[in-house]
């Protein structure tokens, strides 16, 4: 009934289009002009509002002045680094790894505002093709270094048929208010299996964006999971989309949230073809004023008959202030198929931890291992023992305090 | 007179609105084992939760003295440093947490809330080795989360492993016999028996006789109605189970 | 993760259950009819001066007038949702009626001056009007059922009113309540759903026409089941209905809504409010089985169900709970829900939904956790057919005070066939440490095995699948007055018709 009002811009907002006329996508800037950021009546941001919560933008990233630490040491991983969007010079390349680069992004499936923007501001992407059996594990280093910047990285991976490998993508930088933009664009060939981890550490001030997107062949397999670790306001989107039969994927993910942060994942997953499987397993830790965010949609496309896939999200409360707001969704058009989700949220059992001071535990310390058996699940799966030590480093890190 | 090792004097606890002790009175001195005895919903199984501090339970009334010490203020792993080990009638299932981290982390908070020095992972190794060797408990079954996918039997074992390990002061076995084949039965009561050192207290809570023609008490009581309305020696326990305990709380079966 | 597996349905078959659909007569849409009796409309279309019409028409005092006109300029200015997933042109607003009445009825009156053709068509459609009838045990009449029936935009009666006002319960239209119990319809309308709450709910507090009233006092256990019927007859008529139920401290009522309308080719508008308020110590217990004419086998016509539904548990203890089944319309949009405003409150949602045809099902519900101690479940079946699309939607929030919030959500879907559409979009928000929410969904279809066994034990196709989909909501039906299950039974059965084979 009533008239459109024109949407009010902020300055965010104002920025952002201002870059991408800078950048010569002049239509993205006109589209963004219209719609604005997406808010709470957005489905897909319901609850990352990104209007209300992306208050600046930072100048677009320059070449990154110097390096800062790296944020997680994996021994005798091959490292790659991005910095600032920009691909840095790697050392000789493992066996079965070809490095290449290209022009633009790579992101293709999806009509979102961040992959919008990835497209249009990132200037190069690195590429990685895997073939055979790749031994050590891969680490693509994302940096944003120097100033508050913003900047838009690429990274195209395509694992041959029957090929196999890990890959652990780090996000971190300087201590400065970025906003990062990172996309991945993974397809897995044929019968390939890839473990595929991103794990953001990025300063107390960022604002962390990312977007992977899956397509899998006949029979491969991927496993993931991601991390949300850093960042002030932080969001993880993964579309993948099964487009060969016989092909499964675990999806795990998880948000460690502390005070005044903001982290959102979202997950699509599409069954477009028969017979897929696979299984989601996310789960949210907060403390503190935070906000942890799942949503995860399965959709079976008509047709798809067989799939089986099952997600699974668990909350866990630290404190009263905090909120964990969840949706898992279902969007099933074929009929012969098991599909199912479940949703917890609470806080520590109280029965168990009771169970554990009763023989001697103090509360603090019968907590912390109530949480680490929660997250057990989730680390457990990953083989190599010098990441899986990582990776719980990291946990332990937050459960600290640290 | 040495100091009893636990002593309760005139209990009164209540969950939400609903008062269950009534009134409990148990002097135990060293090296006795007492047995409580009484019909489901007595308030047996909620007497071993008070002395162990369990939060849904209020004290609105009396004491808990511990080797002389009054434990009602105390959390739940401040009375266990104290001494004190409830082995639980449905031991909770922990997924995530591997048996022997559990085992080592409770013995150490333990030492340390005693101000002894943690025990070394070769010592630990050998004493959780020796105390399995007696209640039939392989390596296997350490390895895995704690109590998850234990059968009834293999989960009170592990509670008496656990005893053996923490070497309390006073015991407090809820229903141990609950769940147990005979062979089972031998096995947990052989190792409760070997715990008893002249020293160390017991407190048994069941509901039937059988348990005591393994693990001899001291001391009998019987429970009624959150209070104990009649005590005597081991043969007490026979008459119960030939009279029932209409005989003795007045009350129909 | 057991949590997640899928049910087996054979175990929720009875005997019983068998032997009722045996028994069933497959017709189609049985309540299709169209009554011929002359009425009186309002002009066609939607201003101030229809607003203006209906309050006059109804006798209304000037503040309800005045509450009429503010939401219909609240409405100006609103949008219509469009977060659904439901698909239909743009309604033209202008283009129908907004109060069509039967002529010869100017109000509830003595049943002996009812038309005759009205009394009639309730006949028909199964629900007994006269009260000697009815106590006489007319076959298909049940004697502890008071019914108030609604017939486009008028109640035409509401019965055993003096029996219930003997007890102090106060059973009428809201158009009469409006008139003769200004002071509690003034405390309590708007209340739970404030007029601008939503596009359709603002609409409805424009124009509403009829619709039930209940007042059940302090202590009070309402005798008999208490129930309205509407009936949408004129063509290109919109139905308003706005529906309020207070139920006073430590009180209980039990109420049932039955909805029928013709088969016509155009779309007609159900836009509904309902109201529910339970003080301390108070329950609700909330009834729908929803048969609106769902349109035809190719998609064309059918009723436009936009309904707000909303309890208010703003008492202590108090109890809400809202059973439907929605087996019509070719659109639903619904999402009857509870605040748990009062400590210790609990709020329920069992619901059956089953779409066919070209139906569109978007209907779930809201539990928002406001007080301490409030719990809620949620039993969601959702069965779809055809060339339907069938969506849970549902929301469950704890606010930071909701000390210890409790929710359990089951949601099942069950698909018939691979063109059509089964989805669940739950809303899950915890703002409480102590809060523990429980959310299971799971999807699957009516296996192989189980139409095999049923099918060897003679059962047509079609009797196996109403059978075992009879299985598969039995969980929800149980929570439905015993009066109307069997009747509920047969519906599922007849709205599955055609889904096999």
């Amino acid at each position: 009934m009533s008239v459109l009002t024109p949407v009010r811009l902020g300055p965010a907002e104002q920025t952002l289009i201002a870059q991408l006329q800078s950048a010569g996508a002049a239509a993205q800037a006109e589209r963004l002009s219209g719609s604005g950021l997406p808010t709470r009546r957005v489905e897909s941001y319901h609850y990352t509002d990104l209007k209300q919560l992306l208050r600046s933008v930072p100048p677009l990233a320059g070449a990154a002045p110097g390096a800062s630490a790296p944020a997680l040491e994996i021994a005798g991983a091959y490292r790659l680094m991005i910095a600032n969007g920009r691909v840095q010079d790697a050392g000789t390349a493992p066996a079965g790894v070809i490095v290449g680069r290209s022009e633009g992004s790579v992101l293709t499936m999806r009509d979102d505002v961040l992959v919008r923007l990835n497209a249009a501001l990132a200037g190069e992407s690195l590429s990685l093709t895997l073939e055979g059996s790749v031994d050590p594990v891969i680490q693509i280093d994302r940096r944003s270094e120097g100033e508050a910047a913003h900047s838009a990285g690429s990274v195209r991976i395509f694992v041959a048929d029957g090929a196999s490998a890990t890959i652990v993508e780090t996000y971190s930088g300087s201590d400065a208010a970025h906003v990062s933009n990172h996309a991945s664009y993974i397809s897995l060939g044929k019968g390939a299996r890839l473990s595929h981890i991103a794990v953001d550490l990025s300063s107390g001030q960022a604002t962390h964006f990312a977007t992977h997107e899956y397509q899998l062949a006949e029979d491969a397999k991927l496993h993931t999971l991601a991390i949300h670790a850093g960042a002030s306001l932080a969001r993880t989107q993964i579309f993948a989309r099964f487009a060969g039969e016989g092909s499964h994927a675990d999806f795990s993910g998880l948000n460690l949230v502390k005070d005044g942060q903001h982290l959102d994942i979202t997950l699509d997953v599409n069954h477009a073809v028969p017979n897929t499987t696979s299984q989601e397993r996310f789960k949210q830790i907060a403390r503190g004023r935070s906000r942890a965010v799942f949503q995860g949609r399965l959709v079976v496309a008509r047709h798809a008959q067989k799939t089986d896939a099952k997600m699974m999200m668990q909350g866990l409360m630290l404190s009263d202030e905090a909120e964990i707001l969840s949706k898992p969704e279902l969007e099933i058009y074929a009929d012969d198929v098991v599909c199912g989700h479940g949703s917890t949220c609470g806080q520590i059992d109280e029965t168990s931890l009771f169970y554990l001071m009763s023989r001697g535990i103090p509360r603090a310390e019968a907590e912390t291992m109530l949480v680490r058996a929660f997250l057990e699940e989730l680390v457990d799966p990953i083989e190599d023992a010098e990441l899986n030590e990582a990776l719980t480093a990291v946990i332990d890190g937050w459960l600290l305090g640290r | 007179m040495t100091t009893p090792v636990l002593e309760i004097r005139n209990l009164h606890a209540r969950i939400e609105e609903r008062e269950i002790l009534k009134g409990v009175n148990l002097v135990i001195p060293a090296g006795e084992v007492h047995a409580i005895m009484g019909r489901n919903g007595s308030g047996k199984s909620t007497l071993s939760y008070v002395l162990a501090g369990k939060e849904d339970y209020e004290v609105t009334e009396g004491e808990i003295l511990l080797n002389g010490e009054n434990i009602l203020e105390m959390e739940p792993d401040e009375r266990a440093a104290a001494g004190l080990f409830l082995a639980f009638q449905y031991p909770i299932e922990i997924p995530g947490v591997a048996t022997m981290t559990f085992l080592k982390a409770a013995i150490n908070a333990q030492r340390k809330a005693r101000g002894e020095a943690e025990l070394s992972t070769p010592d630990f190794m050998r004493a959780v080795k020796e105390a399995g060797a007696q209640l039939q408990i392989d390596s296997d079954m350490l390895k895995r989360p704690l109590n998850v996918g234990f059968s009834g039997g293999e989960k009170k074992r592990a509670e008496i492993l656990q005893m053996a390990l923490l070497k309390p002061s006073l015991a407090v076995l809820d229903e141990t016999d609950s769940g147990l084949d005979i062979d089972a039965l031998q096995v947990v009561s052989k190792g409760v028996n070997a715990l008893r050192d002249g020293q160390r207290s017991m407190l048994v809570i069941t509901h039937y006789q059988r348990l005591l023609n393994h693990i001899v008490p001291d001391v009998v009581h019987v429970f009624s109605d959150g209070r104990i309305v009649e005590s005597g020696d081991k043969d007490l326990a026979l008459q119960l189970e030939a009279k029932g305990y209409a005989g003795f709380d007045g009350e129909a079966a | 993760m057991s949590a997640l597996d899928i049910p087996t349905l054979k175990e929720n078959i009875d005997l019983e259950t068998v032997e009722k659909v045996r028994a069933l007569d497959v017709d189609k849409y049985k309540y299709g009819f169209e009554t011929t009796i002359e009425s009186d409309r309002a002009p066609k279309g939607l201003s101030e001066d229809t607003v203006r019409f209906i309050s006059a028409k109804k006798g209304e005092p000037e503040w309800m007038l005045e509450w009429r006109l503010d939401a219909f300029r609240r409405w100006l200015t609103l949008d219509e949702p469009t977060w659904a997933r439901v698909h239909y042109p743009q309604i033209d607003f202008q283009d129908m009626y907004y109060y069509a009445a039967p002529k010869s009825t100017s109000g509830p009156k003595s049943l002996d001056e009812v038309d005759p053709e009205l009394l009639a068509t309730y006949e028909k459609l199964g629900i007994p009007l006269r009260e000697q009838e009815i106590l006489a045990g007319v076959e298909g009449a049940s004697a502890n059922v008071a019914v108030d029936a609604v017939f486009d935009s008028v109640s035409v009666v509401t019965t055993f009113r003096e029996e219930l006002a003997k007890v102090g319960i106060i059973f009428c239209s809201i158009s009469e309540a409006v008139r003769e119990y200004p002071d509690l319809v003034r405390q309590y309308l708007g209340s739970v759903v404030p007029v601008s709450d939503n596009f359709y709910a603002t609409l409805n507090s424009a124009v509403f026409t009829d619709g039930s009233f209940v007042y059940i006092p302090k202590g009070v256990r309402c005798p008999m089941e208490l129930s309205t019927y509407f009936r949408i007859n004129e063509r290109n008529t919109g139905q308003f209905e706005r529906t309020l139920i207070i139920a006073e401290e430590g009180s209980y009522v039990s109420y049932l809504e039955g909805c029928t309308a013709p088969m016509r080719d155009e779309n007609q508008l159900h836009a509904a409010v309902v109201e529910l308020v339970a003080l301390d110590d108070a329950e609700i217990k909330y009834s729908t089985v929803q048969n609106w004419y769902p349109g035809d086998k190719d998609g064309k016509g059918g009723i436009y169900n936009f309904v707000t539904k909303r309890g208010d548990c703003r008492g202590h203890n108090s109890k809400i709970s809202w059973t439907q089944v929605e087996t019509g319309s070719a659109i639903t949009w619904k999402y009857p829900s509870c605040i748990l405003r009062g400590d210790n409150s609990r709020g329920e949602f069992y619901s059956i939904a089953i779409s066919n045809g070209h139906q569109q099902v978007d209907s779930g519900t809201k539990m928002i956790h406001l007080g301490k101690n409030t719990s809620s479940r949620i039993i969601a079946k959702g069965i779809a057919a055809g060339f339907s699309d069938n969506t849970y939607r549902g929301q469950v929030s704890a606010h930071a005070k909701a000390k210890n919030a409790r929710n359990f959500t089951q949601c099942d879907s069950l698909l018939i066939g691979d063109t059509c559409g089964a989805h669940t979009v739950p809303y899950i928000e915890s703002r409480n440490a102590s809060a523990h929410f429980e959310h299971e969904a799971t999807t699957s279809k009516i296996s192989d095995d189980q139409m095999f066994y049923c099918m060897q034990r003679g059962l047509s196709e079609e009797e196996a699948v109403a059978l075992i989909v009879n299985g598969f909501v039995r969980d929800v039906l149980q929570q439905l007055p015993m009066e109307f299950m069997v009747e509920t039974q047969k519906l599922i059965s007849i709205s599955l018709e055609g889904s096999v084979g």
